[in-house]
């Protein structure tokens, strides 16, 4: 775990942010994961700074982060008076302006921001806030994987056409087509997934390919579609790679 | 955090820039303050330039407003703290605290300017 200690004044929440946004890019957080990891522990500090301390008698903070198997953690550490999470009323955000109360959102922003939260006190830790971040994918409900089987010919490419269609009448936009046991591709099966292509792309969403049999991805290589098509090796790489970009 | 204002006859523009968090939020509302001070009380917040903002800047925003809205010309007309150019990072912490329904948004400061 990689940690700094400051004084837990208002001149410390640039060097936190700092050291989180590095943080959080080393471990390779999206820009928006590192921005909202950001906002919290700077939601977080500013609480410990304001609350848990008496302004003019400031203590330390330390904080500290670490990154595994798709959890990036943050610990925030003080040793000032005890913090009671119950205690803090939700802030009801649909209040109109005049019953609005003007205070109360930082913790309720750092359970929306952060995927896990926790508020510990320890006798001899003091208060110890623990804030997971998880970088695998949601997952998409805009997503479905089909997996594709036998000949994709005149005869049956209607048939993929209209099997993708209804996933897309159903809220699919991202369609990754699992080639693994198609064993022949006409030409009129390409031009059904260059029109499947075409419509996603309109929609807004991707099509990716994954597992072509060797015969399959040579009538890919021949026509020059490996240029057109996001043609992936295996299904979990096409899955991690929506929304990444060229497809 | 910067603040530029320009003052118009009946408005104020203040084009906020740059990180309003709890080290800078009591500036802001020392602008804000100083307006308030001297009877002005209709204030467009050019967001243009924000580039993050955290609860005591948000803070800020709501009191500001709620104190504009209480003075009164006559009962159609007053104060009031209205936004332009709200940049996407900002607007989505506005949707999650709500705050996106507790003001008036324009999408740009002529527009937010003529509205009162």
């Amino acid at each position: 775990m990689d940690s700094i200690t400051l004084v837990a004044d208002l001149d410390a929440l640039a060097k936190i942010s700092a050291f989180i946004t590095e943080a959080a890019e080393l471990s390779g957080l999206d820009e928006r994961a590192t921005w909202q990891v950001q906002l919290a522990v700077d939601e977080a500090a500013t609480n410990v700074i304001q609350h848990a301390y008496d302004l003019d008698e400031p203590g330390e903070l330390m904080l500290a982060w670490e990154y595994a198997e798709s959890r990036f953690t943050v610990i925030l550490r003080d040793n000032g008076r005890q913090f009671d999470p119950e205690a803090v009323p939700t802030p009801d955000i649909s209040s109109p302006l005049e019953e609005r109360q003007v205070g109360g959102l930082g913790i309720y922003l750092i359970t929306r921001l952060m995927d896990e939260v926790r508020f510990d006190f320890h006798p001899q830790h003091g208060n110890v806030l623990t804030m997971v971040k998880y970088t695998t994918l949601d997952p998409r409900e805009d997503l479905v994987i089909l997996p594709i089987h036998g000949r994709v010919d005149a005869i049956t490419a209607p048939q993929l056409t209209a099997a993708v269609h209804e996933q897309i009448t159903t809220g699919a936009r991202f369609v990754l087509l699992d080639l693994a046991d198609v064993t022949f591709l006409s030409s009129s099966g390409l031009r059904a997934l260059l029109l499947i292509r075409k419509e996603l792309m309109t929609l807004g969403g991707e099509l990716r390919l994954a597992e072509l049999q060797t015969q399959v991805h040579e009538v890919f290589v021949l026509t020059g579609f490996t240029q057109v098509f996001a043609i992936h090796n295996t299904v979990e790489e096409a899955r991690g790679a929506f929304g990444q970009g060229r497809a | 955090m910067d603040v530029t204002h320009r003052r118009f006859n009946r408005v104020d523009l203040l084009e906020v820039t740059g990180r309003v968090d709890a080290a800078t939020a009591a500036k802001l509302k020392q602008h804000v303050d100083a307006l308030f001070d001297e009877g002005r009380y209709r204030i467009v917040f050019d967001l243009v330039g924000l580039e993050y903002i955290s609860s005591p800047g948000l803070r800020v925003l709501i009191e500001a407003r709620k104190r504009a809205r209480e003075w009164k010309i006559t009962d159609l007309e007053g104060g009031d703290i209205r936004i332009a150019n709200l940049p996407p990072k900002i607007k989505e912490v506005f949707d999650l605290t709500g705050f996106t329904g507790l003001f008036e948004i324009f999408s740009d400061t002529v527009e937010a300017v003529g509205s009162f």
